[in-house]
């Protein structure tokens, strides 16, 4: 047997959009050798609220309950800080759910990333111009103090920078 | 158009007979990064990884290549995903993590393959999901499970200890202290949102460590809100007893709407409950229902950028259904903390003040000054019903050092 064929391959793609003034669309697909799924989520603005969930799951021997019940749970819930114990508590943590409680977090995490996207285009060009854009970055926003090996004490990062203060 | 994209791509092939070999590549709008893992078929050990980055934000995110080297010798298993959150994440960079994640799934399911081909060796009518079914039925193979239980990197909350049932009339109100704290000219001050180890295992601060602080510190009292776990009457008054020190129960749940602060509610409840049917309960209970540190992160992106104000934080629906609010956390931006301030002000909603300490040296930064002594559960909950009471940065007003923790302290259960 050919020791150069794939034993398991898999694409997950994730995308947001903004659908309006007042939401964002994220989606998440999986396919892999056994897997075809998809998982969408609309964000309210300026919240960050699920305001709607929707997907489909396919697998090859792995049997998932009606989605349409598990995610609806899901409006309500903000996309941010404590996320995703409640998407897993909400979704649910067997084996059979994992992969679905993940695509929903994948879609929120693209919702952050999105709106992160917004403020890393404004980072100058130069080093000396991009250190002072990431510590201001910090100084801004303190939780990202030690998140990272990039924002860990002794980063020029975050030289002088004192999270508790 | 698109505002942002990721893609990911894994694959695994069999390297040799014990081996395999993935490779992951993730690429998005803002990151760039690959990686390459050697993960034994027998047992999910992962043998070797290397990464690279392709393309980063920060001139330090290279720094982060090197913490790669400290997941060899893991075992793809439930636990994997917290190892590596908290290794490669917190320490590396979180989407070395997400790619590495991605890449175990991958292992995991390669090896179920793997495993199958060689059993159609000797068996070549042997079908993928026969074979699965036998492996099943011999018990659980290493790395069945995933993904795994955490994407950001919390271990999985322990079951909280089995919930004892107390009648009524032991519930509240019939304990005074040995030795009374008077409330001084101050008021009678309450640090309301406390989390003990082992109660709350995020917590490092045992509850003994936690209440000689308070009282080191000058607070009258603290209440002990560990995250969806029920104190039973007895060991609260022992700890009273003990220090002689007003102790009080609460809970801090989650519901879908966020964490909430919960007085007078005995049940036990597991899981994450629905704010609504939440606040029946607390109703029912005679309760009271705080929502705790509602802004917490809101303003990263929900303030400036998106254009979130007080007048439309006030309304988000789930300040229907509490009875205060808690505007000094110690575990918020004081921007978040001013923010919330403005709404509970906007919606005439009572304000309370809470550490959320989970380190001896947190308790107190933030309380809630009641102005009468406050000595049971019950006196705490018409005094929480009053809405006479503010909130105070009590470790700030009162000019109280923070004590250094001492090791034998941290962790002591």
């Amino acid at each position: 047997m050919s020791d150069n064929i794939l034993k398991f391959s898999m694409n997950r793609c994730l995308s947001v959009e903004r659908l309006d003034e007042d939401t964002l669309r994220s989606v998440c697909r999986l396919r892999d050798t056994f897997t075809s799924a998809s998982v969408e989520i609309l964000a309210g603005l300026p919240d960050l609220e699920i305001i709607g969930a929707s997907g489909e799951f396919h697998h090859e021997w792995q049997k998932v309950p009606e989605l349409d019940d598990i995610l609806r749970k899901l409006p309500g819930v903000r996309i941010g800080a404590g996320m995703l114990k409640i998407i897993k508590g909400l979704v649910g943590e067997e084996d059979h759910l994992r992969q679905l409680t993940y695509m929903v977090e994948e879609c929120c995490q693209g919702v952050i990333l999105s709106l992160t996207k917004d403020i890393l285009v404004q980072a100058p060009v130069s080093e000396e111009g991009k250190l002072e854009f990431f510590s201001k970055m910090v100084r801004d926003s303190i939780r990202l103090y030690n998140r990272c090996a990039a924002f860990a004490p002794g980063s020029r990062l975050v030289e002088g920078i004192d999270p508790n203060q | 158009m698109l505002k942002f994209a990721r893609n990911k791509v894994v694959s695994a092939a069999r390297k040799d007979r014990d081996t395999l070999s993935i490779h992951g590549i993730l690429d998005d709008d803002i990151y760039g990064l690959e990686v390459d893992l050697c993960v034994g078929i027998k047992d999910l050990q992962i043998l070797s990884i290397a990464g690279k980055w392709n393309r980063h934000t920060t001139p330090e995110c290279p720094s982060a290549i090197p913490y790669l080297q400290e997941v060899r010798g893991f075992h793809i298993d439930e636990e994997i995903g917290s190892k590596l959150n908290k290794i490669v994440g917190r320490k590396g960079c979180r989407h070395f993590a997400n790619i590495l994640n991605e890449c175990c799934y991958a292992a995991a399911e390669a090896a179920k393959v793997v495993r199958w081909e060689d059993a159609k060796a000797a068996r070549p009518d042997l079908s993928f999901e026969g074979f699965l079914k036998e492996e099943a039925a011999g018990g659980a193979q290493v790395g069945d499970s995933w993904p795994p239980s955490d994407q950001a990197g919390n271990a999985s909350p322990s079951p909280p200890p089995p919930h004892v049932e107390v009648p009524r009339e032991e519930r509240h109100g019939s304990n005074p202290f040995p030795a009374r704290p008077e409330p001084s000219s101050n008021g009678f001050v309450i640090d309301l949102h406390v989390h003990t180890f082992p109660a709350s295992p995020c917590s490092s601060a045992s509850a003994d460590s936690l209440i000689e602080e308070a009282r080191r510190i000058g607070l009258n009292g603290i209440c002990l809100t560990d995250h969806n776990h029920v104190w039973t009457p007895e060991k609260v008054e022992e700890l009273r007893q003990r220090h002689g020190f007003p102790i009080f129960r609460g809970n801090e749940i989650t519901t879908d709407q966020g964490d909430m602060l919960v007085f007078g509610l005995e049940r036990d409840v597991r899981g994450i409950i629905k704010l609504q049917d939440l606040r029946r309960e607390v109703l029912a209970a005679g309760g009271f229902l705080i929502v705790a540190h509602p802004f917490r992160g809101f303003l990263t992106f929900s303030g400036e950028q998106l254009g979130l104000t007080p007048e439309k934080a006030a309304r988000r629906p789930l300040f229907q259904f509490v009875d205060a609010v808690e505007v000094l956390n110690g575990k918020v931006t004081a921007k978040e903390n001013g923010f919330a301030s403005s709404v509970a002000a906007s919606l005439g909603l009572p304000a309370t003040g809470g550490s959320d300490a989970h380190e001896v040296s947190e308790v107190g930064t933030y309380a809630t000054r009641f102005f009468g002594e406050i000595r049971t559960e019950a006196e705490l909950m018409r005094a929480l019903k009053s809405k006479e009471y503010v909130p105070v940065a009590f470790r700030r007003e009162t000019g109280v050092p923070a004590r250094e923790n001492r090791p034998a302290e941290v962790q002591a259960s």
